[in-house]
């Protein structure tokens, strides 16, 4: 797909890694202006280096102050902001326990950065986007555990559920300025963290990988590439009237019960 | 918006309109062949009739996608991409009939989509209140969605094309609405 995003500026959160790098290619390559944000400066740095106008801001979600200081140095270099990719998060690979064993520390560490933390990027970046009076669009990557629970990692369920609620009103509290807010819920996507877990030599899941991919009428992990395309898509002129939609884009995991 | 369709077959099947019109055309200038020109098409447009009037029944048109689908799995490729009401994920009161239709078109869609994998991608594109006169069921109540105007014919082509896209090649057995806002929840400000 090629759509026509010159002039725009998006911010794409957690863009070092597999998947934002991905988004923030895709956006790049259709002419937006691309602010690689992520926590880790080096990675961002790199990154943004590879793309022909991007640059890097080290941005902690979970931090108010820092996602206000991204949002003022992306303004500082670009004056606006019309796209945002709420893309960043973690999940729990350790502590994968029912949640009578599950320890506090890393439910708020987990919350704290998917589900305040898209707050947080959320607002400080609808600050101007509001401002600038043109509308906007925001993408939040949620999950499909949002849409159809797994167990061992209820922090991260209850976080991309709550992502996926939030996008449903952010659309009804902005849709009348224009911004459009959507969420794209990713099945299991073939990134370095999945890569390790599912099929690398220290994967302790990689027994189970084969009967799981099984239970996905695709058969098979998807790509970041295919993360970005519906990620570009969101972002695009003719997307002008999709708003507090939830795409999954999962392989038909969550389409039914593949038993 | 443009994506890449040369050697790609289309098919319409179903109520013609105004939003079939205008996805034909995008479908035709990203270089696709429209028409019933080869035995299996490589993309279906299952066109759901848009108005809840009597004797608007889904089931020939499923009947139909039914067979183009399996005749697609047994070629190993295909997408097909099934045109409804904004209704089919969410029931709208004056019209029970419509909305249980509807509702059972998304069904089939994800059965269809588990079945006919990984040969076959099958969506939907939920239509909502579109242009002044064409309306994919209550014009009084799609209006009541966040972004303050009906949506354009442009605006669902351009979603078909999205599933149309052959780099959009992992989402199946989904549904997407094209309807401002209107399904996403009550637009009240208390």
């Amino acid at each position: 797909m090629q759509v026509e995003l010159n002039g725009r500026v998006a911010l794409v959160t957690g863009a070092a890694g597999a998947i934002g790098r991905a988004i923030a290619r895709r956006l790049s390559d259709n002419g937006a202006s691309v602010v690689i944000a992520d926590i880790n400066r080096e990675g961002a740095e790199a990154y943004a280096a590879t793309l022909p106008d991007a640059m890097a801001a080290v941005i902690d979600i979970s931090s108010r102050d820092s996602a206000e200081a991204g949002v003022a140095e992306t303004l500082a270099r670009y004056g606006r902001i019309d796209i945002l990719v709420n893309n960043a998060g973690v999940n729990s690979f350790v502590h994968r326990v029912n949640i009578d064993s599950f320890p506090l520390e890393e439910w708020e560490r987990i919350t704290r950065i998917d589900l305040d933390g898209l707050y947080l990027m959320s607002h400080a970046a609808l600050q101007p986007m509001v401002k600038q009076g043109e509308g906007g669009r925001i993408i939040n990557i949620a999950s499909v555990v949002g849409l159809a629970a797994m167990r061992l990692q209820s922090p991260f369920v209850a976080a991309k559920a709550g992502i996926i609620h939030m996008t449903r009103s952010m659309a009804l509290e902005l849709g009348p300025q224009g911004i459009l807010t959507n969420a794209i819920a990713p099945g299991s996507i073939m990134t370095e963290g999945t890569r390790s877990l599912f099929y690398g030599a220290d994967g302790k899941f990689a027994g189970r990988t084969a009967e799981f991919m099984r239970h996905l009428p695709l058969g098979r992990p998807g790509t970041p590439e295919e993360i970005a395309e519906a990620v570009l898509f969101l972002s695009s002129p003719g997307a002008g009237y999709i708003n507090g939609q939830v795409l999954a884009v999962d392989g038909g995991w969550t389409a039914g019960y593949m038993m | 918006m443009q994506i890449e369709l040369q050697n790609t077959f289309v098919e319409l099947r179903g109520e013609q309109n105004p939003v079939t019109a205008a996805i034909l055309d995008a479908l035709r200038r990203n270089g696709a062949t429209v028409g019933a020109v080869a035995p299996v098409p490589d993309i279906l447009i299952v066109s759901l009739p848009l108005l809840p009037v009597a004797g608007n029944e889904p089931a020939p048109h499923l009947q139909a996608a039914r067979e183009a689908g399996e005749a697609m799995f047994a070629r190993g490729s295909g997408r097909i991409l099934f045109l409804v009401s904004a209704a089919a994920g969410m029931p709208m009161r004056r019209h029970a009939e419509f909305s249980v239709a509807m509702a059972g078109v998304l069904a089939t869609v994800r059965t269809m989509a588990m079945q006919l994998g990984p040969a076959v991608l099958v969506n939907a594109l939920g239509v909502g209140a579109i242009g002044e006169a064409l309306v994919a069921g209550d014009a009084a109540m799609l209006g009541h969605a966040s972004v303050k105007r009906p949506g354009t014919v442009a605006e669902v082509a351009d979603t078909a094309l999205f599933f149309c896209d052959p780099l959009n090649s992992y989402t199946t057995g989904q549904l997407l609405s094209v309807d401002g806002g209107w399904s996403a929840g009550y637009g009240r400000n208390f």
